[in-house]
């Protein structure tokens, strides 16, 4: 009983940290820009082809180098190609709109139509036949007390702790990260300050697909079967964890992504699995229906 | 010239807000622009500060010069970067999720390796408004709206800009509060800050004034010293209560 438990705890955990680490991604684009990014599970579905074909062409070419170095230059070449592609989206997509002053009903719809762009572009350059992500290095199982827990699954769960640690020092304590605040609650006053509104969002976008990067690697690893629509689900259920959390803050994102991963292993534990979605999401309505502006939901006006 | 604005038109969307603006404004000056509800005061602050659209108008006519030299393809924030001038815009616009020291900071932006000019900057803020250091910690959207008007005051001048446009600071103030706003403004420019303010309150802005354009419906309808235009028949009748 008590490993059961055990065991479910670690797999709620490790969902529960690829929800978070997505919902950073719109709660930050939202805080800054208002806009909810629906390609951002699509973004996330490009870090892991990114991963896949960078950690392959490593594992291909630097046949020696030890696991966990592959696995670090997977890692930043995986950010910087997965930052390229959010910027170029804001630059080509988003950026025009925002200059023309478009209604914000354009923008969501633009952001849906590139999330189609990205899968169906996907299936169209890649082929339907689904990838098998590489593996790095070898996975080690423990065992202990009835559990098993692999090595995989630390990683993840650190990484993205750690990760949150560290935007939320970005966010809190340095000079832009103020700024990023300060952008989410007035828009129209930071050129009066002096301060390139374009190059904050630009930071943003790049810190969301940072971390859309980071999910999207250790998320190969963990469920090494890619395809083109994987992001589509996962970046949804990633969106509606953050709201429910509070989007307003990255603390209430973060943690949204927790709930959510807690609430789904928890409905496997008692319903047939079939029954895990519907479950779960009744239970997030219900959240959502008695604190709407989310659990950790704090004042209109903080947005970061 | 430091300030040349030369028959300006402006529209929002397809309606027209000002009808062909000229007027100037010289270093070390307090000049007013006055006029009622409407009057396109506020328009013409966004255009100088050459905010984007949908934020402020579109300049279709005229033109507008800095030093003599047109800042129309000016971007917003490199005016204020190249410490050419600062607004202080209408409902204040303060950073109310940040604290009253950290909209100071985030201000300092353009002159952010000036620890020396940021330092006395902010002393001389506190010194002007003493109620601005007490609560230098608190949230900045919990100041009362006059405090939160010096704070949008402050901001400005930690910009390091030496000319800032005001619109219309004294709304909302309580008497005590404005001439207290207007006096600091007052000291400001004796230490070298050329200032634009906007008033509907007629006889307060042309108290604090040297010089003044009496705006209406998008058109300047006088202009003078502050004198003049208090002495004026028709700008007595419509501005200040006969
Ligand atoms: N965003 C906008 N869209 C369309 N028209 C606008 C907009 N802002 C102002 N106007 C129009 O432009 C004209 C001038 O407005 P403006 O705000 O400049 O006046 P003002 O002198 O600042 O008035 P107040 O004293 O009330 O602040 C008005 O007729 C107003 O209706
Ligand atoms: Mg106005």
């Amino acid at each position: 009983m008590f490993s059961t438990l055990l065991q479910n705890l670690f797999n709620a955990l490790q969902w529960g940290s690829f929800y978070s680490m997505i919902a950073l991604g719109y709660c930050l684009v939202y805080g800054v820009l208002r806009l909810i990014n629906f390609a951002h599970g699509d973004i996330f579905m490009m870090a892991c082809y990114f991963a896949f074909f960078i950690a392959s062409w490593f594992l291909g070419n630097l046949a020696g180098m030890p696991g966990p170095i592959i696995f670090g230059l997977t890692m930043i070449l995986t950010m910087v190609a997965t930052s390229g592609l959010g910027l170029f989206i804001e630059r080509v997509a988003y950026r025009p709109l925002r200059k023309k002053g478009a209604h914000r009903l354009y923008v969501v719809i633009t952001a849906l139509m590139l999330g189609f762009i990205l899968e169906n572009g996907n299936l169209a350059v890649l082929g339907a036949s689904s990838r098998r992500f590489p593996d790095m290095f070898g996975k080690i199982v423990f065992q202990f007390a009835g559990v098993s827990l692999t090595n995989y699954k630390i990683i993840v769960i650190v990484t993205a702790v750690l990760a949150f640690a560290l935007l939320n020092l970005i966010v809190n304590s340095t000079k832009i990260g103020m700024a990023m605040r300060a952008v989410s609650y007035d828009k129209f006053a930071i050129p009066l300050m002096g301060i390139p509104l374009n190059r904050i969002i630009t930071f943003t976008f790049i810190l969301g697909s940072s971390l859309a990067a980071v999910a999207g690697i250790l998320f190969g690893m963990s469920y090494p079967v890619l395809d083109p629509y994987m992001g589509m689900i996962i970046g949804w259920k990633a969106f509606i964890a953050a709201v429910v959390g509070g989007i307003g803050d990255i603390k209430g994102a973060f943690l949204g992504g927790f709930i959510l991963g807690f609430i789904e292993i928890i409905v496997v534990a008692f319903f047939p699995s079939s029954y895990k979605d519907l479950i779960a999401f009744v239970i997030l309505l219900v959240i959502l229906s008695v604190k709407p502006t989310g659990f950790f939901g704090v004042a209109k006006s903080t947005k970061i | 010239m430091m300030l040349e604005v030369k028959d300006l038109k402006v529209k929002y969307g397809n309606i027209e807000a000002l009808h062909g603006l000229s007027f100037n404004i010289d270093r070390g000056e307090i000049v007013t622009l006055i006029g009622s509800n409407g009057a396109g005061k506020t328009s013409t602050l966004l255009s100088l500060s050459r905010l984007p659209q949908p934020d402020a108008p579109k300049v279709i006519e005229g033109d507008i010069l800095f030093d003599g030299e047109s800042i129309l393809g000016t971007e917003p924030h490199l005016l204020v970067q190249n410490q050419m001038m600062v607004l202080v815009p209408e409902g204040r616009h303060i950073f109310g999720n940040l604290s009253v020291m950290e909209n100071l900071e985030l201000a300092s932006y353009p002159v952010r390796n000036d620890t020396q000019f940021i330092g006395e900057t902010k002393d001389q803020i506190f010194s002007l408004f003493p109620r601005l250091y007490e609560r230098r910690k608190q949230r900045s959207e919990s100041l009362s709206g006059g405090e939160q008007q010096m704070l949008a005051v402050g901001r400005a001048l930690m910009t390091g800009c030496k000319f800032i446009m005001l619109d219309e600071p004294s709304m909302g103030l309580a008497p005590v509060l404005m001439y207290e706003m207007f006096r600091a403004l007052k000291e400001l420019n004796k230490k070298g800050i050329t200032i634009l303010v906007v008033e509907q309150n007629a006889k307060v802005a042309l108290d604090f004034a040297s010089r003044g354009y009496v705006l209406d419906t998008g058109e300047i309808i006088a202009e003078g010293t502050s004198e003049e235009l208090s002495a004026n028949k028709d700008v007595q009748k419509a501005y200040l209560g006969g």
